[in-house]
């Protein structure tokens, strides 16, 4: 298999890297702008948020080349679909873009996204014209009734935002996975490249990283590791897993050896 | 009287608000380019800055793209 053949498809567009990241929390849009690159990713999640008067600080969008990246306006902040719907129509007047990365996050420590304002927002949403990319808790029931809706992903949390915790949801992100018609990204909770692979290998279409490459020592080089390592593992998706045994299976050859039987 | 309710905060103008949002934009030395706005929650394109007048006392919503995830 050739990875170059091996495209993701949402809405019926072709995206050229399997892993999204998000921008925040990184030191600079300097900083921003070179693991954004090393990281090869197409799709790149952005927020909305008031413009500090008082403290107007530098653009960050001027950091991202529009014509290289597909950003993704997220409704962080949304507590409830109201909310989130008003965030989703600002967030396509001030960009023209109509992709969405639903959130709905009344919960303020855990940052769990609300299932039921979420379904709710995205049934309006969808309406409206909306590509609509949902943040869920890894609930197949409501992973299937955000397809039905029409969402054009799916995209379960592995550990709450910001954790760095892996794949704590492994059993149900495996559930929506086998039901799913619509790409399933993994999102929230990837600590580390190892765990974009487990997701990848799992037969996740995607996986969405921020925090582990923003706050890393060196995010650029981080951001270099989770690009391998989503490649790595949806190569070996793609190519199934060798069989397991209970029992030591020799890899060198049993015959041969250097002693007199 | 000559105030605006910006992004939650009342501002006041001592002689009169500006005309219209780009004026204000102008005057609080925001870049309009990379800004949405929203009055008294009616969303108003870009292109619209210019032409949309301002009236005292309403409730102004200065909005931009932030790094998130």
């Amino acid at each position: 298999m050739n990875i170059a053949d091996d495209k993701l498809i949402i809405n019926g567009q072709e995206i050229s890297s399997r892993l999204f990241v998000g921008t925040g929390k990184f030191a600079s849009n300097e900083l921003m702008k070179s693991a954004i690159e090393a990281s090869g990713a197409e799709i790149v999640t952005v927020a909305l948020r008031r413009v500090d008067i008082d403290n107007k600080n530098d653009d960050m969008l001027s950091a991202i080349d529009s014509d290289k990246y597909l950003l993704l306006p997220n409704t962080s902040g949304a507590r409830d679909s109201a909310e989130a719907i008003r965030l989703a129509r600002l967030a396509r007047a001030a960009s023209g873009i109509n992709w969405l990365k639903l959130e709905v996050t009344p919960d303020p420590y855990y940052l769990l996204p609300d299932p039921i304002e979420t379904l709710k927002a995205a049934e309006v949403l969808v309406k409206e014209g909306f590509v609509v990319l949902p943040y869920i808790n890894a609930d197949p029931v409501l992973a299937k009734r955000l397809e039905e809706v029409g969402t054009a992903t799916v995209m379960p949390l592995a550990a709450p935002i910001g954790t760095n915790r892996g794949l704590s949801t492994r059993d149900a992100i495996e559930i929506i996975i086998d039901q799913a018609n619509v790409p399933v990204v993994v999102d929230a909770g990837i600590g580390l490249p190892s765990h974009a692979a487990d997701a990848m290998e799992m037969g996740a279409d995607a996986v969405l990283v921020n925090t582990a490459i923003a706050t890393a020592a060196d995010p650029v080089m981080m951001a270099q590791a989770f690009k391998l390592a989503t490649e790595a593992g949806r190569i070996a998706y793609k190519t199934g897993a060798a069989a397991e045994s209970k029992m030591a299976v020799a890899s060198s050859p049993l015959t041969g050896f250097l002693r007199d039987e | 009287m000559s105030k605006l309710k910006i992004n939650g905060k009342e501002k006041d103008f001592s002689h009169k608000i500006p005309s219209c949002l780009s004026e204000l934009l102008e005057l609080l030395e925001v870049d309009g380019a990379t800004v949405v706005a929203e009055i008294d929650g009616e969303i108003i394109e870009r292109s619209k800055f210019e032409t949309t007048k301002l009236q005292e006392g309403q409730s102004i919503e200065l909005i931009r793209f932030v790094g998130g995830g």
